[in-house]
């Protein structure tokens, strides 16, 4: 608990430095010969079929006819190196066609597609829990990612799994509205106490593997569909599985779920991070049914949909999300709904909720930070037969994806706070 | 016989004190109780933020004069200055301000020009100094031309996570990030005795 609290204080303290005001670019400005001219044009230039963004374009625009200001240039030079994910872009600034003014062209050198790259997409620390995360190596050649990970996860789930995840991707198939994927995963997984006490034997695999060969068709863009086949297989054991060593047992079989996996996802933002105002919509549904057509044994179909507002203004945000979903058959344990992790029902113990997790989920969560800090509450339940609502508030430091929270369960009687700190979460 | 060694002689003072003089990075003078400091083989302007200049970017430098008294450890004064550099893209020429107390700017000033007016604001009152001291004095200039990012970088952490390709980008840059500096340049032992004397033979 100390060790956490120090962990905290010290987080706090290196995000907090981290908004520095530049007042030395600001005077700098103010002592530029050229600050006298007018701006004529204003390019991008060194890189061919580059798409720039409306807002993006409509903010170069707004230069052309002011009078230069080099301080709003480099703004606007990193808001083009993080827009249209670039490594490089220097500001060139020559003679205009007419006296007093210049030309501005912002130089892109080099694209940011690496042909190799390690990647950490995500890690947290959750004091029930423990850590959780992942990383890979991707390779891209000519249009087609390949791509290796470990993965080990306790946060999402009602197992810790771990084990290794491949991908094979290509972006355009003929057409940029059409991409494909096929996603490999291989998992161990090890059990809760008090999953292993009310799961049914017969539900318990120790290991998974999944192969999903999917499809991405822009609808009309930003509206996506997603769709494809997911084959699983599991082992689950015939005896009792609480086996201490971990070891399987020749009473065991494999068992299959195969199921047809559609997405339809929508996210669109206005505005962008250089902004003073940004609103961002992520939107999706999905529905995956496993029936006899594909040779399942488990017979099941799930529904989710879920959403998620965010809205920026000067250093004010608010986040709003709402998670629902169904599922009806016998689905196996990964696919039932859990709460109470990183991200939904913060502060409270998912075992504590449901060991087994629930058939029905529903969920809804405001955010609000000031610059770094934020707050946050959750709502929602999960359940098989009747709901039972729960809530949970907490506080926060956030900046550039990495995150340091605590969380407190609302309820009767003792509540224990649960810590969560990482990235990307 | 004795003249022509005498010319030789003359020749090598001449040769060795020209010598000399094109190895000094960096030149003193005494006038009126004020150290003073050319260094015409020293040109900031140019290179990285030259480039910066021509891109219409304001260049600030960084100046620092350190003379020590008696002993290498022991600093007489200690003098730090900032000049912000700018180039005029339709004169071509340079503008350069001081941005400490007291604050000047001159215009329409060449490369040479902008460089000699910033060392000639760097002289330092060397009144109370005697003048059979020994002194030696350290001279270095920084050009702000590098930023500082936030954390980990500018746009380094994605919703996609931390690669490693930014992590290398982070982690190869030095500590103020490709920071363009000149220096330092070291002179002495010598005395305000010598200064007078090589400025009265310059004179």
């Amino acid at each position: 608990m100390t060790k956490l609290c120090c962990l905290a204080a010290v987080a706090a303290s290196m995000l907090a430095g981290c908004n520095v005001t530049d007042d030395d670019e600001k005077s700098a400005q103010e002592l530029n010969v050229n600050s006298r001219y007018t701006v004529e044009s204003v390019n991008i230039t060194g890189q061919r079929n580059v798409a720039i963004p409306d807002p993006l374009r409509s903010e170069l625009n707004s230069f052309v006819g002011t009078l230069y200001d080099h301080s709003a240039l480099e703004r606007a030079a990193d808001r083009i190196k993080k827009e249209l994910r670039v490594t490089d872009v220097s500001i060139k600034v020559a003679r205009g066609n007419e006296p007093e003014q210049v030309i501005v062209n912002f130089e892109v050198t080099r694209s940011n597609e690496h042909i190799f790259d390690i990647n950490v997409g995500k890690f947290v620390y959750d004091s029930k829990e423990g850590w959780s995360g992942d990383g890979g190596a991707t390779m891209k050649i000519r249009g087609n990612a390949l791509s290796f990970g470990l993965e080990s996860n306790s946060d999402t789930t009602l197992e810790r799994y771990a084990g290794v995840r491949a991908r094979f991707e290509r972006k355009k198939l003929g057409t940029d509205r059409l991409s494909v994927r096929f996603d490999f995963t291989s998992y161990h997984d090890e059990w809760n106490p008090a999953t292993l006490a009310a799961a049914p034997v017969s539900d318990i695999y120790r290991w998974r593997e999944t192969f999903s060969p999917m499809a991405t068709v822009v609808i009309a863009d930003p509206l996506e569909l997603d769709f494809g086949v997911s084959f699983a297989r599991f082992r689950v054991p015939f005896s009792t599985p609480a086996q201490a060593d971990g070891q399987e047992t020749a009473a065991a079989r494999t068992e299959s779920s195969n199921a047809v996996v559609s997405t339809l996802r929508y996210h669109q933002r206005w505005g962008s991070e250089h902004d003073s105002q940004l609103q961002e919509l992520n939107a999706s549904y999905s529905i995956s049914s496993a029936t006899t057509l594909l040779d399942t044994d488990r017979n099941f179909t799930r529904q989710m949909a879920r959403a998620r507002y965010k809205y920026r203004h000067a250093r004010h945000t608010v986040e709003l999300g709402f998670l629902t979903g169904k599922i009806s058959g016998d689905a196996p344990l990964y696919e039932r709904f859990v709460l109470g992790d990183s991200t939904t029902l913060r502060g409270w113990n998912k075992f504590d909720l449901d060991p087994l997790g629930g058939s029905h989920v529903v969920h809804a969560s405001v955010d609000y930070a000031y610059r770094i800090f934020q707050v946050f509450y959750d709502t929602g339940a999960v359940w098989d037969r009747s709901p039972e609502q729960r809530q949970s508030v907490g506080v926060g430091f956030k900046k550039e994806g990495f995150q340091l929270a605590v969380a407190f369960p609302l309820r009767a009687g003792r509540a224990d706070p649960i810590f969560y700190a990482g990235m990307n979460f | 016989m004795r003249t022509i060694k005498s010319w030789w002689l003359v020749l090598a003072f001449l040769s060795g004190f020209a010598l000399a003089m094109w190895a000094e990075e960096v030149i003193l003078h005494w006038r009126d109780n004020r150290l003073e400091f050319s260094a015409p083989r020293v040109h900031f302007l140019g290179g990285k933020p030259l480039e910066l200049l021509h891109n219409a970017a304001p260049v600030p430098f960084g100046f620092q004069v350190t003379l020590f008294s008696g002993t290498r450890e022991h600093v007489f004064h200690k003098l730090t200055d900032r000049f912000v550099v700018s180039y005029d893209l339709w004169e071509e020429k340079f503008r350069v301000v001081k941005t400490q107390s007291p604050v000047r700017r001159v215009e329409h000033l060449s490369a040479t020009d902008a460089e000699k007016w910033c060392w000639d604001q760097m002289a330092i009152d060397v009144s109370g100094v005697a003048a059979t001291e020994p002194l030696w004095v350290r001279m270095e200039i920084r050009a702000e031309d590098g930023k500082d990012g936030p954390l980990f970088g500018r746009g380094s952490v994605s919703e996609s996570g931390i690669s490693l390709t930014s992590l290398i980008e982070l982690f190869s840059q030095p500590p103020r990030r490709e920071q363009s500096h000149w220096g330092p340049f070291e002179m002495g032992p010598f005395t305000l005795e010598e200064l007078k004397r090589s400025s009265r033979r310059g004179s």
